[in-house]
């Protein structure tokens, strides 16, 4: 058991070139789904009938797909529309599209809970469209819903091993490839378990410290 | 794609939903019994089980299926696909339930609880009486969230080879090189199911809203 | 306080303790099992006769040597299985599953022998201990009709495409390295590896790959099928042999499945299913390759 620990060791750089895979993928997909959620949820909110129509339909949609058939549908579907991407940005694009609309959900859920007395005395001081949403709107939602983020990141780095399908190399998909070598699966998956798990612990530790900022700000 | 393409799709869509099934069935009591642990402050137990839920609870699906089905041999505990497929699943929706449950039991008014100890209850008589019917109800809205989860998340014991949703569209896709079609038919299919599942959620969350303790 | 809730604290109490040394001893026998964890043994062939069966595991595409065809397995391998079932005292029971997990899963005791395309490479004997051969194997690789790539050595910069934990992704690294010391330092630009091959015929036929490394069996009959859309290149590999593996020392079931192999050699019938799924025979393989 421990020589088999050992391999591992030995195989430490693609070890670790996966493990900087999925949380570059992590980082990416964490970012962009988050800005783009921000953009989404004024659409969800919007008076205009069709628009928030249109925009709930895909937030269902989302919620209501499996991720990995998902994954299936982008990597086999945009090719046949034309446009050739490689299987790592089939992928990220899968968690950005994906996410969106789980982001754009759930900053909709913090932006009813805002005092309308914000929106009103900040449109009040000349505040309009996009800086209205960037200063005003933007920051207490994104603070009050710190904690949904970080389950959702979370979320998101347990669907990136997903990926492995598509032959994207993160995480699980190195160790399949050295437990497939070597003849280890238990230390090479278990491997894996521990060092998902350290990212989430991660992720929830700046969540911690993000949360603190926020209350100070609240208080 | 062939009527038996389609069927086999839906052969496979069935043997998902049977797999979500099953470890849902076996996950909502074993979440309660490791909530219970935790909510008793069993000494050495509620360590193993704070490690458990928190190591299970961040790890892929798809990463803790390959290491039931590819490690465990190496101790011993040699499972078939489907078998191996309903513990991973099974082990991941417990530690959420565990979660679940454990939100509902610290809510749940401690004096109630002493005025049933006064009372000289026996434990069981304590749980089946006066805890659970009420905690019951609290934990639902998360139960059935986290069971639509579960099924959302079960394709991922694709990658051990059961042969079902997705697999089976990928078999089809191979065997007619047009892979596309068949994952639109395979995700519409699901997607439906899942559909059906948060709308029954709903009605479930406005029953209990109005039913009475929330 | 009634005598009776002294008695149930008390209870508690010393359920509480007990209940805490089962879980210090749960504890320790975890580490335990996690130091003296091995392996399920090789069973002697005794022990497979009294089982009854004999366990094996067959990958689930890998075209024509094993893959599924409406819901029944079929191919090279199958068909030998097939024939050699009927010469076995004992039953066989097959479970077919990806490739990633077969030689693990034979490691581990998890299957007593893969009867699956596995190619006998100087790293592998280590490990395993192969039956008599079934085949021989060299790689090669398959571009798309039309690809610019004329010669293995035109591989250079380009993105080939592999199965993870096969022999044909070493030849191919193997082969990346030689095309390094040839071209002072450009080798393949990138090597995908895949979980199987159907997902990566399809990625050369979508253009995310520019070549497919396998053994030129399964390229030919890839072609065979498609031939509007692959072409087969050159040879990037050794010949080597194929055959069925058991894990290092397990001479029960490998004298078993031995004895029915030569028996099918010398009733040519192997070679008639070589001449069936390759459209050639391998006449003059050794008799054992260990």
């Amino acid at each position: 058991m421990m020589h088999d620990f050992a391999t591992i060791w030995s195989q430490r750089d693609v070890v670790f070139a996966g493990l900087l895979n999925t949380v570059i993928l992590l980082v990416v997909a964490g970012v962009a789904s988050l800005v783009l959620g921000a953009l989404l949820t004024p659409l969800l909110m919007s008076r205009h009938k069709l628009v928030a129509r249109a925009a709930s339909a895909y937030v269902d949609a989302m919620r209501c797909a499996p991720f990995l058939l998902f994954v299936y549908l982008i990597y086999f579907g945009l090719p046949t529309f034309g446009i050739s991407m490689s299987n790592w940005a089939a992928g990220a694009l899968a968690l950005i599209l994906y996410n969106t609309a789980y982001m754009g959900e759930l900053l909709r859920g913090a932006w009813q809970e805002l005092p309308v007395t914000m929106i009103e005395s900040g449109k009040a001081f000349g505040f309009r469209g996009l800086t209205l949403l960037r200063r005003i709107i933007l920051p207490p939602i994104l603070l009050r819903a710190m904690p949904m983020i970080g389950n959702q990141m979370i979320q998101i780095v347990k669907d990136s091993a997903f990926l492995t399908v598509i032959a994207v190399s993160e995480l699980t998909h190195e160790m399949t490839g050295i437990q497939a070598t070597y003849f280890i699966p238990f230390a090479a998956f278990v491997t894996a378990v521990l060092l998902y798990w350290c990212i989430c612990l991660a992720i929830e530790a700046g969540t911690g410290v993000l949360n603190k900022i926020a209350e100070e700000r609240r208080a | 794609m062939t009527a038996f393409d389609y069927w086999s799709i839906t052969q496979g869509a069935l043997a998902t939903i049977s797999l979500s099934l099953a470890s849902i069935v076996l996950g909502v009591p074993l979440g309660l019994a490791l909530a219970l642990v935790r909510w008793a402050r069993v000494p050495g137990l509620n360590g193993i089980v704070y490690s458990y839920v928190s190591i299970v609870r961040s790890c892929p699906t798809v990463t803790l299926t390959l290491l039931v089905f590819f490690a465990l041999p190496q101790f011993g505990i040699s499972l078939d696909p489907v078998p191996a497929a309903i513990v991973a699943l099974t082990v991941s929706t417990s530690a959420f339930n565990c979660e679940i449950w454990r939100s509902a039991l610290v809510e749940f008014p401690r004096d109630q609880y002493d005025a049933a100890l006064s009372f000289a209850m026996p434990r069981a008589t304590r749980m089946r009486r006066i805890v659970l019917p009420q905690v019951w109800r609290a934990s639902l809205p998360g139960l059935v969230n986290e069971m639509t989860l579960q099924i959302k998340s079960t394709p991922a014991v694709a990658v051990i080879g059961i042969v079902e949703i997705t697999r089976a569209a990928l078999r089809v896709g191979s065997n007619t090189y047009e892979p596309l079609p068949p994952f639109i038919f395979a995700l519409v299919l699901y997607g439906l199911i899942v559909f059906v599942l948060i709308r029954l959620q709903r009605m479930i969350e406005v029953r209990l809203r109005h039913g009475g303790i929330a | 306080m009634s005598s009776r809730h002294t008695w149930f604290t008390a209870l508690q109490i010393k359920k509480r303790d007990g209940l805490r040394r089962a879980a210090q001893s749960a504890l320790f026998a975890a580490v335990a099992a996690l130091g003296i964890v091995q392996a399920a043994h090789a069973a002697t062939a005794e022990e497979i006769k009294a089982r009854g069966y004999l366990s094996v595991a067959t990958e689930d595409d890998f075209k024509p040597f094993e893959f599924v065809d409406n819901g029944k397995p079929t191919g090279y391998d199958n068909e030998m299985l097939a024939l050699v079932k009927k010469k076995l005292p004992v039953e066989v029971r097959q479970q077919i599953m990806p490739w990633s997990g077969i030689l693990p899963g034979v490691t581990t005791g998890k299957y007593d022998m893969a009867v699956t395309a596995v190619l006998v490479t100087p790293e592998r004997k280590g490990t395993f201990d192969f039956t008599s051969p079934l085949s021989e194997s060299t790689t090669y690789y398959a571009v798309k009709k039309g690809s610019s790539i004329k010669s293995a050595d035109d591989l250079a910069g380009k993105v080939v495409g592999a199965q993870t934990g096969s022999a044909m992704l070493s030849d191919l690294k193997a082969f990346d390295e030689e095309l390094k010391k040839k071209n002072g330092g450009k080798g393949i630009k990138q090597i995908v590896e895949y979980q199987s091959y159907p997902e990566t015929y399809q990625d050369l036929a979508l253009g995310r790959l520019d070549a497919v490394a396998n053994t030129q069996i399964n390229l030919n009959s890839l072609i065979k099928t498609r031939p509007d859309t692959f072409v087969l290149g050159q040879k990037i590999g050794n010949p080597v042999y194929i055959a069925w593996a058991v894990k290092k020392g397990n001479s029960a079931a490998l004298e078993m499945i031995n004895g029915a192999l030569l028996d099918l050699r010398k009733s040519g019938e192997m070679y008639q299913m070589q001449k069936k799924w390759f459209g050639a025979s391998f006449e003059s393989m050794p008799q054992s390759v260990n």
